[in-house]
């Protein structure tokens, strides 16, 4: 079993106030057309115009909650830069097809086609710091973000690094909704994230999210404890449930140990019984939480349950307008995270208070 | 931490389908670059390709069970080399079988299948070809993979460029040391793309002719596709697959160098230490390497940081050196997982395969790659270079088992 890592550092971009404040905020802006866009950070104060002009937004955003993410962990190089990322910087690679159809491929602009490369923000980000170091991308849907933990834990067991920036970035377009319109991934109807949860139809809202977390093999500073991670891929319903379990038992603890769980639910009717199924493990006195309602639904939203978790775990405190149950705990110290992206891809996180 | 062997292992490329035929145009000298017949490019006329020869309709009844497959270009390649590497290690039968990952990886994974068919894909009043809208992403490809031979129980998709495949094998060899699964299948796959080429003709690095790797005429890449896969296993493992090792994966290193986004820096940092970090991880001296692999992809700069890096770690004893690409083109995602491959053949069977076009060594820098076939001598250790996009820099190291 691999050893615990510590999350000393944690950020967040996503459609809500989440960046500037690195928190979440009191009010919530809602979907539109079953969309919930980004909240751009202020790039100016980051970058020059003219650096920006090379920059697509995916870019931008990666390397703004990098940045912060390093700035919160005091740290100037990590020692490995690990991400994932169901699609990319979609827009990049929505440009070149166009730029190839439109210019008959002629002499054709190289940026966005060395943009929509999946590990371009890793290699921006290990030069914006000057870190010559392991760096990786994972691009498997509802576990890019998954692998790209589970490489940094490895590497933080081994002992061949101390600390890893690990992250996560997604984006939607307009194109790209369309495609996955087509294909039943967003509701029919049009609707308010605040309804979202109850809908009982198929679909979910579109969601976009970028997430950057310093791992570290020491607790020093650390904001929340990772003791373990399950994947289970087009598992059976059942399957989750044990393997929740032996992730517990792993780490000495049972259901009822659990202090709050976050549950990846998305609206959509066709998924809901994995998660209502696996709430009732669950103790009455175990805060149920969700957060799609707020981010979407992406490849790696789980980075955004994540972030909550460290902040919750943190602050021992969290926003009413999470709850889809709530519990009786006072003291947040044992958390778990369950998620599956359309049924396929099924995560699961263990976290505990440090200490 | 345990020992990480090589059970199986399979190939496609412009070369031919399986190790045999690619191994027999390695000894023949028979470069597989040419003009392409497939790709639905204008470009094919002027930026020779290689192709794998065979359209994919005419693919798809070489493997075993077909009806569950997409007539997919990349998924029938990919498909063609796992069945291959898999009949190496048909272990006895009725046992229970070790717990396996599947770690694929791609640069652009179904592109070749999107392209085509894109504007109808976003006009929300046409519905056709659904299906193509999955593919946009890399791990499409890789769950229809899984699901065919069923590898489910774990699955991961890879994209680092051009040093895709060659972390895909690091990362199954990292999961078999901890203990997370017992055996991985492990490899690339990237078809011919108008994407992809246009691509790297927007960065003016594709050369005309076919490509002349670590020659000072040098010119740039030809793009090639193709897959390959390589069955990892722990020891624990082979104890209930009854597998024979054809090699072991004695090291590895993964090194990002911060100098460009597209461009190694000239004195090859990133390929030093990557090299270096994949000698000392498996407790040998640079004089202990037979062969060199190299990424050698022809490109200007490329082949000089690499040659750099070379000679800054062996020195006076430069081992044999070559690239295969100027026999495969560059296979991108594939690469590392094909180069891997002939890696290992080069092991087995005591040769080493040469570079093709080289006249002149580049200015300044006193190396000779290897240029005939070499047979008949001993081949222990063999590094394999694969370097990428972002400063991705990765460097396997296979030895013989003995």
């Amino acid at each position: 079993m691999l050893d615990p890592v510590y999350i000393r550092a944690s950020r967040a971009v996503t459609a809500q106030d989440t960046f500037a404040a690195n928190s979440l905020p009191a009010v919530f802006s809602d979907a539109i057309n079953n969309t919930l866009s980004y909240l751009q950070p202020a790039y100016q104060d980051y970058f020059t115009i003219m650096q920006l002009r090379r920059m697509s937004r995916i870019t931008r955003i990666g390397m703004v909650a990098a940045i912060e993410c390093l700035r919160d962990a005091k740290l100037t190089h990590p020692q490995a830069i690990i991400t994932g990322t169901g699609k990319g910087s979609l827009s990049d690679t929505e440009k070149f097809i166009h730029n190839i159809m439109e210019f008959n491929e002629g002499t054709l602009n190289p940026t966005p086609f060395i943009q929509s490369t999946y590990n371009a923000l890793n290699g921006m980000i290990g030069l914006h710091h000057d870190s010559s170091s392991y760096n990786t991308t994972y691009v498997h849907r509802g576990f890019s973000l998954e692998h790209a933990i589970l490489d940094a834990m490895m590497h933080l067991h081994d002992g061949e690094a101390e600390n890893a920036l690990v992250g996560s970035f997604e984006e939607i377009t307009g194109e790209h909704f369309v495609i996955k319109e087509k294909m039943g991934y967003w509701k029919k109807e049009n609707i308010s994230r605040t309804e979202l949860l109850q809908a009982d139809t198929p679909g979910s809202i579109a969601g976009e999210g970028t997430f950057f977390f310093v791992l570290q093999k020491q607790p020093e500073d650390a904001m929340v404890r990772l003791n373990g991670m399950k994947l289970l891929f087009e598992p059976q319903e059942h399957q989750v449930r044990e393997q929740a379990q032996a992730l517990l038992n792993a780490n000495g603890l049972s259901w009822n140990d659990l202090d709050v769980v976050l549950l990846g639910n998305n609206g959509d009717n066709r998924f809901d019984h994995y998660y209502s199924n696996f709430a009732s493990q669950l103790s009455d006195e175990t805060h149920q939480l969700a957060f799609k309602h707020i981010c979407g639904e992406f490849d790696t939203a789980s980075g955004f349950a994540l972030w909550l978790t460290a902040h919750l775990v943190k602050e021992q405190e969290f926003s009413n307008d999470l709850l889809l149950k709530k519990g009786s705990r006072m003291r947040l110290r044992n958390v778990l995270i369950y998620n599956n992206y359309y049924g396929s891809h099924h995560a699961l996180y263990l976290l505990q208070e440090c200490q | 931490m345990c020992k990480v062997y090589v059970t199986g292992m399979g190939v496609v490329s412009a070369l031919g389908l399986g190790k045999e035929e690619n191994r027999s145009a390695l000894l023949a000298r028979k470069s597989g670059i040419g003009h392409a017949k497939y790709l639905n490019s204008s470009l094919v006329d002027k930026l020779p390709v290689a192709e794998v020869p065979f359209n994919t309709t005419a693919m798809l009844p070489l493997l075993h069970r077909q009806e569950n497959l997409q007539q997919s270009r990349l998924v029938v390649l990919a498909a063609l080399a796992i069945q291959e590497a898999l009949c190496d290690r048909l272990g006895p039968s009725g046992k229970p079988s070790p717990l396996t990952g599947f770690i694929n990886a791609t640069t652009v994974g179904g592109m070749g299948d999107v392209e085509d068919v894109y504007d109808s894909l976003i006009n929300p009043g046409i519905r056709d070809n659904l299906g193509a809208g999955d593919a946009l992403d890399c791990a499409a490809g890789t769950e229809q993979l899984a699901r065919h031979f069923g590898f489910t129980q774990f699955v991961s998709t890879i994209s680092t460029a051009c040093s895709s495949s060659a972390n895909a094998i690091m990362y199954g060899a990292r999961l078999i040391r901890h203990g997370i699964i017992d055996r991985a299948i492990c490899g690339g796959v990237d078809t011919l793309t108008r994407f992809t080429l246009n691509g790297f003709n927007s960065l003016k690095n594709i050369d005309k002719q076919p490509c002349r790797p670590f020659d000072a005429n040098r010119n740039g890449l030809n793009l090639g596709e193709g897959a390959a896969y390589l069955v990892l296993e722990s020891e624990k493992s082979i104890n209930i697959t009854g597998a024979t090792p054809l090699a072991i994966l004695s090291g590895y290193c993964n090194f990002n160098e911060a100098f460009h986004p597209t461009a190694p820096s000239p004195e090859g940092e990133g390929a030093y230490h990557a090299m270096k970090g994949a000698i000392e991880a498996a407790g040998l001296e640079t004089g202990s390497i037979s062969w060199i692999n190299a990424h050698g992809t022809a490109t200007i700069n490329n082949d000089e940081a690499e040659g750099a890096a070379l000679l800054r770690l062996f020195g006076k004893e430069m081992p044999a050196f070559s690239s295969t690409k100027s026999f495969t083109g560059h296979t991108l995602a594939a690469a590392g997982a094909i180069e891997a491959v002939f890696s290992i053949m080069s092991i087995r069977h005591g040769e080493i395969y040469p570079v093709l076009h080289f006249n002149d060594p580049m200015p300044g820098l006193d190396l000779v790659p290897v240029t005939e076939v070499k047979t008949g001598i001993p081949v222990n250790h063999v590094l394999s270079n694969s370097f990428g996009f972002g400063g991705n820099n990765a460097s396997l190291l296979f030895s013989k088992y003995a």
